[in-house]
């Protein structure tokens, strides 16, 4: 009887084609040749994973990482990496990596599942929640061995958001020049330490944030120079302070864009009232909140209302013309 | 190319002069090849419908054979079970001159027969064919554990592989010695 390990060439490259990602890995694990001939063979002929999501998280409980992907919103799988017992689990099966480290083969089974993406993903995550993980652990050397990783590969994240968990600049800055830019929609950014600092003029260098239209952020930016920002349809950000000249210039910039939806800053103090007030003129007061409203260059229906709440926090938006409040004054379109 | 010679010739079948050239031409009608296996069974096949098979048609458009020189020298295929070659025949003339279907449930579901079938379809380079059954073994893979597929389809462990490697390195070292040693009893 001919064995499935005897096919030629041609047939295992059907076979492998026809078969889902997930047959792929089992028939990887068979054998050292199937192994081989898997790992050799072109990206372009390996089926699509068809993920949706996926996520790698280091967790301070127990030193473990976690590999996630969604294939669909009902098929959810995870990779367990645990430093303690150096092992690998998934569905139930758990390997002992022996004297293999569970950062490496993290890396090394991402790197595989990345070479059957073919569509973009809708969401990629990064979680380094190490900040309490022992100094000699080998997950601190995670976000830096995924930048080697794919900087060698030449890969890069197809992923429309990219989102990062972490409680340093260095991080950040290690994995978001992994996202390929050309498909890069939407950066966000979280802190896991409530004081984190992030200097932005240094990210804003990066091709993924001048090809991103949507930027979040809940850390407190440093160096922030709005004309690294006015590129994005909606931004939401913490800042110092924003001075009157720079709001002037993104009112400008918002106002004769075809695609600005919304921007909003969260200033620890802000006193350019009168500076702002003699820029664009009488504004209309609700309770603490200041407002102006802005006619578009490109739609005669729709308004800019510009919001400063409370003297610290301030808003751009579209609005409809219905929504303009009674006795304000809509102020026409001026390139000036 | 003497085609629209042939297609004047056929128009007109009342002028006798074209007649025996219209014999001569073996495309009009069918021409028959004939194709065997390891048990020597010899099939009969239409040039149209092993027109799937890209070997054959090479051999048959290289060759220019007359009906009777055809029949003299079937094509051999030692490598081939008659029970496969009859398999892939059978295919061949259900499928001649049609468009293949997407899917092909014909298939024989007993994995021996399947690869067997497999690799004589690729050698004889059938392309349709050799997708619906390459389909076939990957739905024979779907949702199985690398254990289940190694013992189905009989392929050893990474660890058994190298302890037979080993044995038969041992073997043929034996074997070496054996003869150099029974060369060197010659040689007294």
């Amino acid at each position: 009887m001919s064995s499935l390990s005897e096919m030629p060439e041609l047939v295992m490259e059907n076979i492998m084609w026809f078969s889902d990602f997930r047959s792929v890995l089992t028939l990887r694990q068979v054998c050292r040749d199937f192994r081989n001939f898997i790992d050799d063979l072109n990206d372009s002929k390996l089926p699509d994973s068809k993920i949706l999501k996926m996520g790698i998280i280091s967790e301070p409980d127990e030193n473990k990482i976690m590999l996630d992907f969604l294939e669909s919103e009902d098929s959810f799988h995870r990779i367990e990496y645990s430093e303690y017992e150096n092992s690998r689990k998934f569905q139930e099966k758990t390997t002992y990596l022996e004297n293999l480290n569970i950062v490496d083969v993290a890396i090394r089974d991402l790197e595989l599942i990345l070479k059957f993406q073919k569509s973009n993903l809708e969401c990629f995550s990064f979680c380094f929640d190490d900040f309490s993980i022992q100094d000699d652990s080998s997950i601190h050397n995670l976000p830096i061995k995924l930048s080697n990783m794919l900087n060698v590969t030449g890969r890069k994240i197809k992923t429309k958001k990219f989102t990062v968990k972490s409680h340093c600049q260095f991080q950040i800055m290690s994995v978001l020049p992994l996202a390929e830019p050309e498909i890069l929609e939407f950066i966000n950014l979280f802190s896991l330490d409530d004081n984190m600092e992030l200097e932005i003029d240094e990210i804003a260098k990066t091709e993924q944030w001048k090809k991103a239209m949507i930027f979040r952020s809940d850390c407190h930016l440093l160096n922030l120079n709005v004309e690294d920002i006015c590129h994005f349809s909606s931004c939401a950000l913490k800042t110092n302070s924003i001075s009157a000249r720079d709001l002037d210039f993104l009112k400008k910039t918002y106002i004769s864009s075809s695609n600005f939806e919304s921007s909003y800053f969260e200033l620890k103090n802000f006193n350019k009232n009168e500076e702002i007030s003699n820029l664009w003129g009488p504004e209309f007061i609700s309770g603490s909140t200041r407002q102006w409203y802005f006619r578009l260059k490109d739609s005669e229906k729709k308004i800019m209302r510009i919001e400063i709440y409370q003297d610290c926090d301030i808003q751009f938006d579209i609005v409809k013309m219905s929504e303009v409040r009674n006795g304000a004054i809509v102020h026409d379109y001026n390139e000036n | 190319m003497s085609s629209t010679e042939q297609g004047t010739s056929s128009a007109a079948p009342a002028e006798p002069t074209t007649a025996p050239e219209s014999a001569a031409a073996p495309e009009v009608p069918e021409s028959f090849y004939y194709v065997h296996g390891k048990d020597k069974v010899v099939h009969k096949v239409s040039a149209g419908a092993l027109q799937h098979s890209a070997l054959i048609h090479g051999m048959i458009s290289n060759l220019g054979y007359t009906e009777e020189q055809a029949k003299a020298n079937p094509f051999p295929f030692e490598n081939i079970d008659g029970d496969i070659l009859q398999m892939v025949v059978d295919w061949c003339n259900q499928h001649k001159g049609k468009p293949t279907p997407p899917e092909d449930t014909n298939l024989p579901k007993q994995k021996e027969k399947l690869f067997d079938l497999v690799l004589a379809v690729n050698y004889l380079e059938i392309k349709e064919l050799l997708t619906y059954c390459c389909k076939q073994v990957a739905m024979m893979v779907k949702g199985k554990s690398p254990e289940e597929i190694r013992e189905i389809w009989m392929i050893p462990t990474d660890a058994e592989d190298e302890a037979a490697e080993k044995e038969a390195k041992k073997r043929a070292g034996k074997e070496a010695a054996g003869e150099t040693a029974a060369a060197a009893g010659d040689a007294k």
